[in-house]
């Protein structure tokens, strides 16, 4: 399988830096540089705690897009660029070549993010001339948010495979949205006296990914300690929903005419 | 690159940017000067729910929560010291920072000072300060600092010693509370509100704040106490001499001459104490230390 999923995620990773999607990077630095020197100048007290708050909601942030439109893009692209009828006459299945799409991306992100990373790194020693040891919350808080692209790459995917770059894209931010909401969606429903709707807040609670789970960015700010049990339990989540995804996009993309 | 069109492209380029970028600035300054009037006083908060707030961050509340509370640094700021100012957003800013993040500590700590200053300082709404430190004790039980603030806040400006020596107790009772806050508790409720106590607390506030602001403005409030102090034991010895010379001293010098001081005292800003004609001592005009109007006449029991 890595045989043959490898060289797809390797040239999608290429592409990504061919197409200079690397460049975000210096709007993050230019970003992380303006925020160390200037927060010190117009607020009082919360200069660290600014900086890992804007690094983290900027790693977030510009990875999601990435995540979102580079997803969308993933299939179509290349049913578009017609390379999708070369590559699936040699010996790949069509799986395969959404795995290694989807792992290339990711690829991609986890690079991104690791250089965002360290210029959050940076700027933190930049502003506190030291680190500390409960900074170790905001590499849990980095990981979370690599949880929540997997999450997101999968699911701009799964629609990519049967839809527009420009309905993959809405749908995507959608399901993106109601995730992020899905704890108040829950709390509307139990609000209700109505059971239907009751039902279908907490049907929706259930279905939609819980993006919600995956921000701990307010602890790492803090300094406060994320507890392993929520890493494992996050990791196993977000590696269910994006099975799940993968083994969905699969299905559809295998029984879809490409003539 | 070499073909004289795309030359003159570039040159137009590097010339004409720069203007465009000039000329742009300076019709926004133009649009900036026509609507001035009408925009002066339209600094109106869009949205004074934390929750509404909360929801459109989209997750990202914490960030949101430090642009508040800057939006709140840069309100007071820009109001404080102005004669008539209002202050009427400072406590829906400083309600949605909280309400964001319930741990920015900073925000209650200084949003209360902000809030229970009086005007022009602040916008002399102690009774909105208190609320903020009591959620914020609330949201951070572990935080004794919150609990010294509201202590100081009751303490201070609303005079209220049992209600301030309750704080100072509570306070102590968290795990790892330094011992000066029990210290505090006994003493206002055995003392009230003595210079000596109001020393104590100010100490305090200098020696474990961070805050260079909130340090200065320690420094100066234990200058302006210990002139405080010296005027009420100048005004002592000067009785004294009254009994002894039949009138009262015209200077501090009279004092020392009379042997019941050994040097003629200054202030802390380096001046010597004047004496009036019914003997009360008073800061030289040309001193820079200036005893506000709250603390004029000093607070009760105060010798």
């Amino acid at each position: 399988m890595s045989a043959t999923v490898g060289p797809v995620a390797i040239n999608t990773f290429r592409e990504a830096v061919r197409d200079r999607v690397l460049y975000n990077l210096v709007l993050f630095a230019l970003l992380m540089i303006g925020a160390a020197i200037l927060v010190g100048e117009i607020s009082i007290g919360i200069e660290r705690l600014v900086i890992i708050n804007l690094g983290l909601t900027a790693i977030s942030i510009f990875g999601l897009v990435m995540a979102i439109f580079i997803g969308v893009g993933l299939v179509y692209k290349e049913i578009e660029k017609r390379t999708l009828y070369s590559l699936l006459a040699k010996p790949i299945r069509r799986w395969q070549f959404l795995v290694g799409k989807y792992a290339g991306l990711l690829l991609t992100l986890t690079v991104n993010t690791a250089f965002m990373t360290l210029g959050l790194a940076a700027a933190l020693f930049y502003v506190g001339r030291h680190f500390e040891r409960s900074d170790t919350s905001i590499l849990v808080a980095i990981y979370f948010i690599l949880l929540e692209f997997a999450l997101v790459t999968a699911l701009a995917l799964f629609f990519s495979c049967f839809s527009s770059p420009m309905l993959s894209t809405l749908y995507t931010l959608g399901i993106y949205m109601t995730g992020v909401f899905a704890n108040d969606i829950r709390t509307i429903g139990d609000f209700t006296r109505n059971p239907a709707l009751l039902a279908v807040t907490r049907a929706v609670y259930y279905l939609v990914p819980n993006f919600h789970n995956f921000n701990a960015i307010a602890a790492a700010a803090h300094g406060s300690a994320i507890p392993f049990s929520l890493v494992w339990q996050n990791t196993l989540y977000a590696a269910l929903y994006v099975a799940l995804l993968l083994i969905a996009a699969s299905a559809v993309f295998s029984g879809r005419n490409l003539k | 690159m070499n073909h004289p069109s795309q030359t003159r492209a570039l040159w137009a380029a590097v010339a004409g940017v720069p203007l465009l970028f000039a000329a742009i600035a300076v019709l926004q300054m133009k649009i900036n000067a026509g609507t001035r009037a009408y925009t002066a006083e339209n600094d109106e908060l869009m949205l004074r729910s934390g929750s509404a707030v909360r929801q459109m961050s989209l997750g990202y509340d914490s960030l949101v929560a430090d642009i508040y509370w800057t939006r709140a640094v840069q309100y007071y700021g820009s109001r404080l010291g102005t004669d008539g100012a209002e202050f009427g957003l400072l406590w829906p800013l400083l309600d949605i920072a909280t309400t964001l993040d319930s741990k920015l500590i900073i925000a209650y700590r200084f949003g209360a000072i902000f809030l229970s200053e009086p005007p022009p300082v602040g916008a002399g709404r102690p009774d909105l300060a208190v609320e903020l430190l009591k959620r914020g004790i609330a949201e951070n039980p572990d935080n004794y600092y919150l609990s010294g603030d509201l202590g100081f806040l009751y303490y201070w400006r609303l005079k209220d010693y049992p209600k301030a020596s309750e704080a100072y107790l509570e306070g102590s009772k968290i795990p790892n509370a330094p011992a000066w806050l029990k210290m505090m508790a006994a003493r206002i409720a055995e003392q009230h509100g003595s210079l000596e106590t109001s020393r104590m607390i100010w100490s305090q506030i200098y020696e474990t704040s961070q805050e260079k602001t909130v340090r200065d403005q320690a420094m100066k409030t234990l200058r302006v106490l210990r002139a405080q102090e010296d005027e009420a034991q100048l005004d002592e010895v000067a009785q004294k001499y009254k009994n002894r010379f039949g009138h009262f001293p015209a200077s501090a010098s009279e004092l020392r001459d009379a042997g019941l001081l050994r040097g003629t005292p200054v202030d802390p800003a380096g001046y010597p104490y004047i004496f009036g004609a019914d003997g009360k001592s008073s800061l030289d005009p040309r001193s820079s230390i200036v005893i506000p109007h709250e603390l004029n006449p000093p607070p009760e029991e105060s010798k």
